[in-house]
């Protein structure tokens, strides 16, 4: 087995096989199409958490034999970066199937999980995609890591520095990508979480933009993480591969990006599925990640929570727990924005998806990222408690639940309710949910308590290893 | 004028949408032989069934590969129905030519080449740049290829400047009267268009042709 991947992996995209990029999107579509058919892979749409085993391991073959015959578009080169099957298999089984996330008192273990899994998800918050104004961006922070279920911190994205417009590549690249990192180790210690680990720092758009959030004083330490993203679909680029690079060097946590689209190249849920269990696949070879984010989301409106969204989160989230050991965490992306009980509904949605298909958690994307300061911590406590409300629960169960929540919101697909804004919602001088945000978080948890879904006890279960079944 | 047979137009619309590109070329040729004009084809087969593929793909009947091969079937007939025109020394079939591109520092495609593709089957001649384009780039492909419209494309809020830097520098240099400048993708908006002085914006793909149908006085397809 190969063991000093990187210098080989620059020797193949320098070596491997020339090909426009306009021709591999085109061959990949094909390709995926035809391992759709070959392996009988089907999207039923009133079955969103199937409870196929075979076809979740049909699945992962798909995924990897697209992965084999494509291999990776490095558009630096315009050259497939080509693996071997035996070195696939080798890479994916030395694969970490834990990490240690953060530092001190507040470091986690976050797991690879099963399906029907009754081991804790863990809850990676923060603006997922999401842009702050300066203003509002260190409460935002804080008011995810405050939250006593959220494990991890995204510092998300600021779109602006000292009030001007951040130019990539530029030195506002750098000094905005340092400020982030410093506020989001502010917001982890004013929340007195000093050690929690932070995923990233997402404003800058360059390698040298990322590793200038590095600092272990102020900024991103060792035991932190910065994304390295694919390119959709099966893409990297040498800017990527040097992030890293870095990370390996200073043994920081590397964390996979995709963002598989569906209706986009891999064609509908279930091409998009086989893609998405690809990618996870790049992400071990290519990008040799802690954990990888499931980002899949839908071309039109850059959601996932809707029925193709959430199906492929489950059958792609089983397919991996099934075959690999490796440590998968979903990305929900809402249409509905703050403050509503759309987007509560959603989250619910993704949420218990996430924890019977083998994957831990990560949001929330409240208007596909789409409103500016749209993040507030109340909707990640949600998220962890509905997560941990649903372990133990059968795919059957947590089928009917999300049916269920779909009916909440699904009608408002087209046409969402935005909501308000974290300043509209939270007390800013407190730090604290206003009145209606709260109303709004408690009226749908009763509704849930209602269908059956434990909220309340279900992150005690968490917390003190209390018996699930 | 000799007409279209519904055979033939019936088979090439169904070649097109299929993404059979050696078929539609072949129905095409043999239409070309039979002394149709390029132009009716133009008009009454590749406008029609690419507008019917695209309105289906913005209804998500149909994904993006099936929108791909439809594109590069419609260009493969494009392409022959165009050096038809030339040979018979008439004006091109074009209805106008587009530049495109991601602008610097944005590295994102598929929205961009969506809207490239929705763009060729209704006509247009479309010359992409790519992503993480130069200002100067714009102008330069603008200038060599006597452009109708610019659109300039940024799907990150980080991008933005690029967008309205591009914009002064054809003001910079007196080019800017010469061209329309468009802007979309996913952090523009028409505030922002209307704020750095591009001439339109549009949301979606979909959006994108009717705005630049409108901006080169060419009916809406509607």
């Amino acid at each position: 087995m190969q063991t000093n991947w990187l210098p080989e992996i620059v020797n193949r995209s320098e070596n491997g096989p020339f090909m426009k990029e306009a021709d591999f999107d085109l061959a990949l579509a094909r390709k995926t199409a035809e391992l759709v058919k070959k392996h009988g892979i089907k999207f039923d749409p009133k079955v969103l958490v199937p409870r196929d085993d075979d076809m979740a391991d049909r699945l992962y073959q798909a995924g990897l034999e697209l992965f084999i015959e494509m291999g990776v578009y490095n558009q630096s080169t315009e050259r497939r970066i080509l693996f071997v099957r035996e070195e696939a298999g080798a890479a994916v089984e030395a694969a970490p199937n834990a990490v240690i996330l953060g530092c001190g008192k507040d470091a986690v273990v976050e797991r690879h999980r099963e399906v029907e899994s009754t081991i804790p998800c863990r809850m990676h918050s923060g603006p997922t995609g999401t842009p702050c104004s300066e203003r509002f961006h260190p409460l935002i922070l804080q008011s995810c890591a405050q939250e006593p279920l959220v494990d991890c911190l995204g510092a998300g994205s600021v779109a602006t520095y000292l009030g001007r417009l951040i130019i990539p590549s530029s030195p506002t690249e750098i000094l905005a990508s340092r400020k982030e990192a410093a506020i989001a180790r502010e917001a982890v210690c004013q929340a007195g979480r000093p050690g929690m680990h932070i995923e990233d720092v997402a404003v800058p758009l360059t390698c040298a933009g990322k590793i200038a959030s590095i600092d272990q004083q102020v900024g991103l330490r060792r035991s932190d993480g910065l994304l390295v993203s694919q390119m959709p679909e099966l893409k990297t680029n040498y800017d990527q591969l040097s992030r890293v690079a870095y990370m390996q060097s200073v043994g920081m946590h590397i964390v996979d990006l995709m963002t598989p689209l569906i209706g986009g190249l891999g064609g509908g849920a279930e091409g998009t599925a086989v893609v998405t269990v690809a990618s996870h696949i790049l992400g071990v070879l290519c990008y040799s990640v802690s954990y990888h984010f499931m980002g899949h989301m839908n071309l039109q409106w850059s959601h996932n929570t809707d029925r193709m969204g959430l199906w492929i989160q489950s059958i792609a989230g089983q397919a991996l727990a099934r075959n690999t050991p490796l440590v998968a965490v979903n990305d929900l992306y809402t249409r509905s924005g703050l403050g509503t009980p759309e987007i509560l509904w959603e989250v619910a949605a993704g949420a218990i998806v996430g924890a019977v298909s083998g994957l831990n958690q990560h949001g929330v994307g409240a208007t596909c990222g789409t409103r500016m300061d749209h993040t507030s911590g109340i909707e990640a406590r949600f998220q962890a408690q509905m997560a941990h409300a649903a372990l133990g629960v059968t795919r059957q169960q947590a089928n009917e639940y999300v049916l269920e929540c779909l009916r909440h919101y699904e009608h408002t697909l087209g046409n969402p309710n935005v909501g308000k804004s974290f300043p509209e919602l939270y007390n800013t001088e407190t730090l604290e949910p206003g009145q209606e945000w709260l109303e709004v978080y408690q009226k749908v948890c009763q509704e849930l308590t209602q269908l059956g879904l434990d909220i309340d006890r279900g992150w005690r279960k968490v917390r003190h290893g209390e018996n699930l079944n | 004028m000799v007409k279209i047979s519904t055979d033939l137009l019936e088979k090439l619309d169904a070649a097109l949408r299929q993404g059979n590109t050696d078929e539609a070329e072949s129905l095409a040729k043999e239409m070309l032989d039979k002394g149709i004009e390029p132009l009716a084809l133009v008009q009454e087969v590749l406008v029609p069934t690419l507008t019917d593929v695209g309105r289906k793909f913005q209804n998500f009947e149909i994904f993006l590969p099936e929108l791909m091969m439809a594109g590069e079937a419609a260009e493969r007939v494009t392409a022959l129905l165009e050096g038809a025109t030339l040979n018979a020394g008439k004006p091109t079939i074009s209805v106008g030519t587009i530049i495109l591109g991601q602008v610097e520092g944005d590295i994102h495609d598929i929205g961009r080449n969506i809207v490239k593709t929705l763009l060729k089957s209704h006509g247009f001649k479309v010359i992409d740049l790519g992503r993480d384009v130069a200002a100067s780039a714009f102008l330069e492909a603008a200038q060599k290829e006597k452009a109708d419209i610019i659109g300039l494309s940024a799907l990150m809020t980080t991008t933005l400047p690029a967008q309205r830097r591009t914009i002064h520098l054809f003001e910079e240099v007196g080019a800017r009267g010469q061209f329309k400048i468009v802007i979309g993708g996913g952090a523009t908006s028409q505030g922002w268009a209307d704020e750095i002085g591009a001439d339109g914006y549009a949301p979606d793909a979909a959006s994108a042709v009717e705005l630049f149908k409108m901006l080169m006085g060419l009916p809406s397809s509607k």
